[in-house]
């Protein structure tokens, strides 16, 4: 088997409060291949980001990884030191960040924030070092490169802004890009250009791990897709597998809540209910309290991940039941 | 799939649940006295110590067998002892009591101009941010003038003019700091005046008038009950470095910054004249700045500390 | 782009200008509503008629307020500001050395409560919530709790009388200037200190402090690459305003430690009724607080490009 660029297994990330430990991230194994686009969905507060930031060893306090390994190209990221782990940051995995209003230092030129990339890993002489962010900068589709690479911040378009940050993760041509809802905070037209530039850079040959609530990105996006609910993966699949052939109650109750111009019901349907609270999970399936099929089982016994085929595992009791039939 | 069609998940959980703080439980909201006795300690200390200190001022003849007038000449300079606890002064008369009625000076000075600055800055201020145009000009630029004077010598000036005496200290102390309260709430104003409620009540055709004493005003409070806690001691500061160079409170009145004026001739015969004042200015104005950090570390949602 | 920005430079010269009148005439009609004729009683009881009125004239107290305004605004401009009733000499003559010792004495404090303030903010911030933090910050609430007159005299007695090793008061050579500078500017470190840590601590929350991670760059980098410039936008208005505080604020620093400047001439002109003296002083001071604002401001919009193209 051909080595993955990213492989998490058993990550286990929880935040330890005043109040006790929360658990954002339960026995996550994620896999994602040389090229390909992994997408993670789930509503908010699900621990989608924590993945990244744990992966990034950006996890901050009083989060910690608690257990699981995280290998990179086979490297093991989880013992790395602090210092190894700023070699890795921005040169071997770099990340594009959901606010592109608010992740760009203020009070610093667009195009010194992206060449800065280039300095910290790497000796180049100014000029050259200029030479490839601007070329980033326009690889990238930004119009007029020279005159936006001593742009300020707040001089910049949303679109522009969150096309400087992906410049900014791709000018080390990094092995993994992980984009944490990169398009959230844009227009819908801006949206699908980023998810277009997105598409391209892994055309290109970088592994994507994007992350977001939005099925209709993940769908355009991903080759393969996972489902979180309540820091665990409740589904895994290719994109049209799980689409086509959703298992979960939770994925189907996402797929049923999205508007779709071909849909013929006329109403949308809800998932009843919140995400639970972290800090005081119930004792079997987490969403066990929303799920319309709830059994006496789901209260009490954590489902595991099942194979429903080769290209789709899902972790319920009602597969389970499935098979026993 | 329709790759075009809008799939947004968040928009029906309604349960945000935001991970990325630390405090993922929900929180109940806590009374103000709650949330300082279990983030702010000291702001609770500093309550008894003020609390102890205005009992000091109310009950002095109480306190203390001497009149804080009694010269005796036998008993000049005496060094701290069972029967003068902080010493006698250079006319005889003892330390702790002088100190006990310089409290009363001190907090009301404190208090008294600080309250009067504090209603006209936050009426002008309002007035100043609601009203906005020539009125909106024509205030700042008064605040301008009065923020541009030194407010020492404003204070000094005023004296000279005027005399010193308690009823002048009050009077420049209050001309000089409504300026600052009606900057902070004139922006305090605008903020809110742009807000949607305020705007929804102003549709619906609520007058002017009830709509800054019903919607600016109580939103302003937080920000108004900080800075009498802060302004309070800078008073004190004020009045005793004013009474330190003789232009404040006028003898026979005790006031802490006269007796450290008065007890600086004698700073290396005597130092407690000037120890025991200064200690008591120091351990107040610290107790009014620890309360007023933890007023607004509770009361001010903008400065939230986590 | 370029026109408002000209314009707002000039509005806010024009704000700084109606100020400084603002004030002139505030003095100017305070200073009248003294009771009395102020040579009369400087002269006292026992000055015959015919002398108080030579004064008088020769000052122009004898004219009407209008005329004796106008006299003293344009004499202001041209530097004129009469002849001290107490001292005999012509004002400007005494305000021009003892601004001099008044900007040493304030560069000096400033020098203390910058290089103090900023240590102690940066490093309660970077240790925020530690016993670090905790004593930083008790020693900056200090600073700004404690009267002026106290630190100045604790330090006269420890240093200078109880030590010996510096001088006590006056200043003959530099050395002189270090417990006044000291006594000064300890509680505009105090303040400078509580603003640094918390706009510090402010600034490492931002999301581009993330990114900043995200690109490789070590804690310590940030702090000083990211995070320190847009942390010290608010510092550098703060230390802008203080500096004019201490040049125009020192007359208890100034009148403990025998240094001729503008504070102890401000205070001596009260307590000797010189009125010359007193609006001089008082004029100088608040030019010195509204040019401070002035920089603060100009230096903000130098250093945020945010605001530097905005307004």
């Amino acid at each position: 088997m051909a080595q993955r660029t990213l492989e998490v297994s058993h990550l286990n990330t929880s935040f330890f409060t005043e109040r006790g430990e929360v658990k954002a991230v339960q026995d996550v194994s994620i896999s994602v291949g040389k090229g390909q686009v992994v997408g993670i969905v789930g509503e908010s507060g699900c621990g989608k980001s924590m993945i990244a930031r744990s992966v990034m060893g950006l996890v901050k306090k009083p989060g910690k990884i608690v257990s699981g390994s995280i290998t990179l190209e086979g490297k093991e990221l989880t013992s790395l030191s602090e210092k190894e782990l700023c070699k890795v940051r921005g040169r071997d995995v770099s990340m594009v960040f959901q606010e592109p209003m608010t992740s760009l230092n203020p009070t610093m030129r667009v195009g010194k924030q992206v060449q800065e990339v280039i300095a910290i890993h790497e000796s180049l002489p100014k000029e050259e070092a200029r030479r490839r962010t601007l070329e980033m900068l326009s690889a990238v589709g930004i119009p007029e490169v020279e005159a936006r690479y001593s742009a300020y911040p707040h001089e910049l378009s949303g679109g522009l802004r969150q096309r400087v940050m992906i410049a900014m993760a791709m000018v080390m041509r990094p092995r993994l890009l992980i984009a944490d809802e990169p398009t959230t905070a844009l227009d819908a037209t801006v949206e699908t250009q980023i998810i277009a530039l997105l598409k391209q850079l892994a055309k290109d040959g970088t592994s994507v791990l994007i992350i977001s609530h939005n099925l209709g990105v993940i769908a355009q996006l991903a080759d393969y897709v996972y489902v979180m609910y309540a820091g665990r993966i409740v589904e895994k699949g290719s994109v049209f597998e799980l689409f086509d052939n959703p298992s979960h109650p939770y994925t189907h109750g996402l797929l049923g809540a999205v508007s779709s111009l071909r849909s013929q019901t006329k109403v949308l349907q809800t998932i009843p209910g919140v995400v639970p609270n972290l800090a005081h999970l119930p004792a079997g399936c987490s969403f066990a309290p929303r799920c319309k099929e709830c059994m006496a089982k789901c209260g009490s016994e954590q489902p595991k991940l099942i194979t429903v085929n080769s290209e789709h595992e899902v972790c319920c009791h009602l597969i389970e039941g499935a098979d026993e039939l | 799939m329709d790759p075009s069609g809008n799939f947004d998940v968040t928009s029906m959980a309604e349960g945000e649940l935001g991970l990325s703080s630390p405090s993922v439980t929900y929180e109940e909201p806590a009374s103000v006295w709650h949330r300082l006795a279990r983030d702010h300690k000291i702001s609770i200390v500093s309550i008894v110590v003020i609390l102890l200190f205005v009992l000091g001022a109310i009950f002095a003849p109480l306190l203390t067998p001497y009149e804080y007038d009694a010269v005796s000449l036998s008993e000049r300079l005496m060094p701290p002892s069972p029967a003068h606890l902080f010493g006698t002064d250079e006319v005889g008369r003892d330390v702790l009591t002088r100190m006990f009625y310089g409290s009363r000076m001190s907090l009301l000075i404190g208090i008294i101009p600080t309250m009067l600055s504090m209603a006209i800055g936050t009426f002008v201020g309002m007035i100043a941010g609601y009203f906005g145009g020539k009125v909106d000009t024509i205030i700042m630029r008064i605040a301008d003038i009065v923020m541009s004077f030194p407010s020492m010598l404003l204070a000094m000036v005023v004296v000279y003019t005027l005399g010193g005496g308690t009823f002048n200290v009050f009077l420049t102390m209050a001309l000089v700091g409504w300026a600052g309260v009606a900057r902070v709430v004139r922006s305090e104003t605008l903020k809110l005046k742009e807000s949607e409620y305020v705007e929804a009540a102003r549709i619906m055709g609520v007058r002017r008038f009830r709509i800054i004493v019903r919607h600016i005003l109580p939103n302003c409070l937080p920000t108004i009950i900080v800075l009498f806690t802060l302004d309070i001691p800078a008073a004190i500061l004020t009045e005793s470095s004013l009474s330190f160079l003789g232009m404040g409170v006028q003898p026979p009145s005790a006031s802490w910054g006269l007796m450290v004026n008065a007890g600086r001739a004698f700073l290396y015969h005597a130092p407690w004249l000037c120890f025991a004042p200064c200690l008591a200015i120091m351990v107040i104005v610290l107790a009014f700045n620890y309360l007023g950090d933890g007023l607004r570390d509770v009361l001010d949602p903008h400065l939230q500390s986590q | 782009m370029k026109g408002s920005k000209a314009s707002n430079l000039l509005r806010r010269l024009l704000y700084a200008l109606i100020a400084i009148v603002g004030v002139a005439t505030l003095v100017f009609v305070l200073l009248r509503m003294v009771p009395g004729n102020p040579v009369a009683t400087l002269l006292g009881e026992h000055a015959d008629k015919e002398t108080v009125e030579r004064i008088s004239s020769s000052l122009g107290l004898d004219k009407p307020l209008p005329v004796q305004f106008a006299d003293y605004l344009l004499g202001a401009l041209r530097g004129d500001f009469g002849v001290s009733l107490t001292l005999g000499k012509p004002v400007a003559e005494l305000i021009g050395p003892a601004f001099v010792n008044t900007l040493w004495l304030a560069l000096a404090a400033a020098l203390v409560s910058w290089v103090v303030g900023i240590a102690c903010g940066l490093a309660a911030a970077i240790h925020k919530s530690t016993i670090i933090d905790r004593l930083f910050m008790g020693f900056s609430l200090l600073g700004v709790s404690l009267p002026v007159f106290m630190v100045a005299m604790l330090l006269q007695y420890v240093f200078a009388r109880y030590l010996h090793w510096l001088p006590v008061a006056g200043v003959t050579d530099w050395t002189g200037y270090i417990l006044p500078a000291i006594a000064l500017g300890w509680g505009s470190a105090g303040s400078i200190a509580r603003l640094v840590r918390s706009s510090v601590i402010e600034v490492l929350q931002q999301d581009y402090i993330d990114t900043a991670r995200a690109k490789g760059r070590t804690s310590t980098q940030i702090l000083v690459l990211h995070a320190l410039r847009n942390a010290m936008l608010p510092v550098i208005t703060l230390m802008a305003m203080q500096f004019s505080g201490l040049l125009s604020g020192a007359f208890i620093t100034e009148t403990i430690f025998s240094i001729n400047g503008i504070g102890r001439l401000a205070v001596q002109a009260i307590t000797g009724r010189d009125i010359p003296l007193l609006q001089a002083t008082t004029l100088l001071c608040t030019f010195v607080i509204v040019m401070g604002n002035l920089v603060a401001d100009l230096l903000y919009n130098v250093c945020d490009p945010r605001v530097r193209k905005e307004a």
